[in-house]
């Protein structure tokens, strides 16, 4: 029996700049299950990204969650918090937006854990890479000892002149105990890194891309976490890398039945590792659902759009692509239109797309969802804008 | 332009359909032997304490042909010197060695007015839109420029050029005076092409036009390119490390690694009926954007490409090819050969370390072999083996190398594999078996 693990509901994420309000994630629905891989796609600037740091609670000044909930199933947690916050928690999910900072903040590492895009600045260049990941046992191992503790430091207090003459007398102080340098070595080992032991001595620049990925997935799994979210893991590295490591991702899942949460821009990569997907377009999902509802059923025009602007290694090189019009979308609030996101762009776009936005509407089953008036009702022409999908700017070849 | 606002479908012509049909018998860009060696020159203190260390063999012996109005693809992953052969075919860098021949003319030996005339002749689309333009100068003048290098026309009619440019590649005339901030990535590397077209060239590099840009808008960037391509007789030489779109706009194939040609051909050929294993294996690598992509079976090619300082002798896929071929008298199969060389490698490379100190040398000898060796080998292999390892516990590497060579050491290792001259041609030792 599969259950849920993760419900997000209404989850909106606006950045307050400068430049006025940036409406990056708006009303994001999204179920997860315990133990299977949901994928993300989108173009660049879709919200992908923000909606992952959403969700670990990781957005930063000027952004803010302004909206939403994220409810998470841990059945401990929910009695821990049950006492403090009764709101917050329904049955065994627990609302993270609702309860303490200090609550959220445990969480991370041992109950979500992320891998970054670029393993190159995701390490510090000047701790080999054996201590950044016993840094990382040790604060999962303190964080499930004392689950509210917000220390995140291990070695030091700080980097004072004291510690650093400190540290250069007294090297082997440098991991803070044995037993987690000897789970370091180990976690590069599961993550396939040849010779281990003297990987972990040497510095980040001496790994190569597909290797420190690999280092990066070993740190996000020192905690046992119940949900990875792993936001575009394999775009910096060469097709034959990406295909080990995601390769190296299936395996860890189906050993630990970790639950997956994948962004990526591309759908292949969907397509190799996920079981139901959802798509992005400029901080909505716009459609949702099984890899065969959205790949071979596509409803909305922008996943339309999107899967025959890619091209492929059977078309034969003859088809022309078909491209979708026009640029992807400011999210800045006053250029947002009122109605649908992609009226602008969209070759089926009609007279009540412009009006107001369409309501997230099940299709066929009841897990395929799509964010479009076409659901329910035929494309007609009579009611279709003036020709859109001719735009002079975008497509004029 | 005439056809600005045509329906999509009405453009499908013949589109990418460039047979060398109609072209003279000589290639338009004959390149042989291109050699581009990185920090040969070494300072004297390196000299002197003898610290020098390799040059890094970005380009080594590269010879291709490209014909009039076609396109050839170079693929190859990161590092593997597609970028810096196509710098070096324009003389944008000087080669290390080689020759190359642009119009029956030798590219490096041209100079004063012949050198200006093949500037004209060639262009170059780069990479990244948002750092190839300069960010202070107006997209008019960015793509007016060459026209201002090369003292073409009056400024009046190189005005007029440039606005018939810009509305040639999708962008409209009166954005004349904008500067490249105000444009997406999509438009920027249009504004990039309608500069490398300023001259009116023959031949054009086009270096990862679109790996920076989002699919939708990629598409619309291909679509121009080879738009362009028919309108104006042009040829190109397109390097990307995407697959799927040297499939989409490509007639020939040539296929890099570390440095070297490994396959070339027909592009219908060479990805439907891949030749060298390393081709193979990039092309299963490809992930498929279709609901049955999971469930289709690929084996992945292990480890990391090795180093251009110091690359692996005979052919340079050997290090992680998953076809081998072993000596005649090993009867293993492939997978518990491909271990046993990569166990090979890693003595070479002297990447074995003991966890634990203290154990002692039969005992770290015995979590080598289990950490190296996952197949369960017959003798006289498993005996061989943990001879090897042995030696390899008391730290000596050499004698433990030495040992392995003597039973296992493959054809692939002795002779780099020749491309051969053929239409199709994989530089392998398989077929030859």
């Amino acid at each position: 029996m599969t259950t849920d693990i993760l419900r997000i509901t209404g989850l909106t994420t606006r950045f307050f700049t400068s430049e006025g309000q940036i409406n990056a994630v708006t009303d994001l629905d999204l179920t997860i299950e315990q133990g299977e891989i949901v994928g993300i796609v989108g173009e660049s600037g879709s919200g992908k990204s923000v909606t992952a740091l959403s969700i670990m609670d990781l957005v930063e000044s000027p952004g803010e969650i302004t909206a939403g909930s994220v409810q998470y199933r841990d059945r401990e947690l929910a009695t821990q918090v049950r006492e403090d916050a009764p709101a917050a928690v329904d049955e065994d999910f627990v609302d993270l937006r609702a309860v303490d900072e200090s609550i959220r903040t445990g969480l991370r590492g041992t109950s979500f854990s992320m891998i970054f895009q670029d393993p190159e600045s995701s390490f510090n260049p000047s701790l080999t890479v054996g201590e950044q990941l016993a840094e990382a046992v040790e604060v999962q191992q303190r964080a499930s000892s004392r689950p509210r503790s917000t220390r995140a430091r291990t070695a030091s207090d700080d980097y004072s002149f004291g510690n650093y003459l400190l540290s250069m007398a007294l090297p082997s102080k440098r991991y803070v105990t044995e037993a987690s340098r000897e789970r370091a070595v180990g976690l590069l080992e599961q993550v396939g890194i040849p010779d281990p032991a003297r990987r972990a001595e040497e510095y980040p620049h001496q790994f190569s891309g597909g290797m420190l990925q690999r280092a990066m997935i070993a740190q996000a799994l020192a905690g046992e976490p119940d949900i990875l979210i792993a936001d575009e893991p394999t775009t910096a590295l060469d097709v034959t890398i990406q295909a080990q490591i995601l390769d190296l991702l299936g395996e860890i899942q189906e050993e630990t039945g970790m639950t997956i949460l994948l962004i990526t821009h591309n759908l292949g990569v969907i397509a190799r590792m996920c079981d139901r997907v959802a798509v992005m377009y400029a901080g909505e999902i716009v459609e949702r659902g099984t890899l065969t509802d959205v790949f071979d059923n596509p409803v909305h025009p922008y996943t339309t759009g999107l899967l025959g602007s890619i091209p492929t290694l059977e078309s034969g090189g003859n088809d022309r692509l078909q491209p979708i019009a026009g640029n992807v979308p400011s999210l800045r609030d006053e250029e947002m239109p009122t109605g649908c996101t992609f009226a602008d762009r969209c070759p089926k776009a009609m007279e009540v797309c412009l009006d107001a936005p369409p309501a997230f509407t099940v299709d066929d089953s009841e897990t395929h969802r799509t964010r479009c008036y076409l659901v329910d009702r035929e494309y007609n022409e009579e009611t279709a804008l003036e020709s859109t999908s001719a735009d002079s700017m975008s497509d004029a070849q | 332009m005439s056809d600005t606002n045509l329906p999509p479908t009405e453009t499908t012509s013949t589109a990418i359909e460039h047979d060398t049909d109609g072209a003279t018998d000589d290639p338009l860009v004959s390149v042989s032997g291109l050699t581009k060696y990185f920090g040969t020159d070494t300072g004297l203190l390196d000299r002197v304490f003898g610290t020098e260390e390799p040059p890094v063999r970005a380009v080594d012996g590269l010879s291709f042909d490209i014909w009039r109005g076609e396109t050839l693809g170079l693929v190859g992953e990161s590092g593997c010197g597609k970028s810096t052969a196509g710098e070096t075919l324009l003389r944008l860098q000087e080669p290390t060695g080689g020759e190359v021949t642009f119009a029956g003319q030798s590219v490096y030996e041209l100079s004063g007015s012949q050198l200006t005339e093949f500037r004209r002749s060639t262009a170059i689309v780069f990479q990244d839109p948002f750092s190839s333009l300069d960010p202070r100068m107006e997209i008019g003048e960015i793509v007016r420029q060459p026209l201002d290098i090369h003292e073409l026309g009056d400024p009046a009619h190189r005005n007029d050029r440039v606005r018939e440019l810009l509305d040639r590649v999708g962008l409209s005339a009166d954005q004349f005076d904008r500067y490249p901030h105000e444009f997406s990535g999509g438009q920027r590397q249009r504004i990039g092409i309608a500069r490398a077209l300023a001259l009116d060239p023959e031949f054009v590099v086009l270096d990862e036009p679109t790996s920076a840009l989002d699919v939708s808008v990629q598409a619309q960037v291909l679509n121009l390119l080879s738009d362009l391509q028919d309108e104006f007789d042009l040829t190109f030489l397109l390097i990307s490390h995407d697959l799927s779109v040297i499939r989409q706009v490509c007639d020939r194939v040539a296929v890099m690694y570390l440095g070297e040609l490994i396959e070339v051909g027909p592009a219908a050929q060479v990805f439907n009926d891949p030749q060298h294993p390393y081709t193979r294996a990039l092309l299963e690598s490809v992930p498929r954007a279709t609901s049955t992509e999971a469930d289709r079976e690929i084996t992945t090619i292990s480890g990391d490409v090795p180093s251009p300082r110091n690359p692996p002798s005979g052919c340079r896929f050997r290090t992680r090819c998953p076809a081998v071929i072993p000596p005649p008298d090993c009867a293993l199969e492939q997978a518990a050969y491909r271990e046993i060389q990569t166990v090979r490698e890693r003595i070479d490379n002297r990447t074995f370390t003991a966890a634990d100190p203290e154990a002692s040398p039969d005992e770290v000898a015995a979590r080598f072999y289990d950490r190296g060796i996952k197949h369960d080998l017959p003798e006289p292999h498993r005996g061989r083996l943990e001879r090897a390892f042995t030696a390899v516990a008391k730290g000596e590497f050499e004698r433990a190398s030495a040992m392995l060579a003597e039973h296992y050491e493959s054809l692939c290792e002795r002779e780099s594999p020749p491309l051969g001259e053929a239409d199709h041609g994989a530089a392998c030792h398989l077929p030859d078996e």
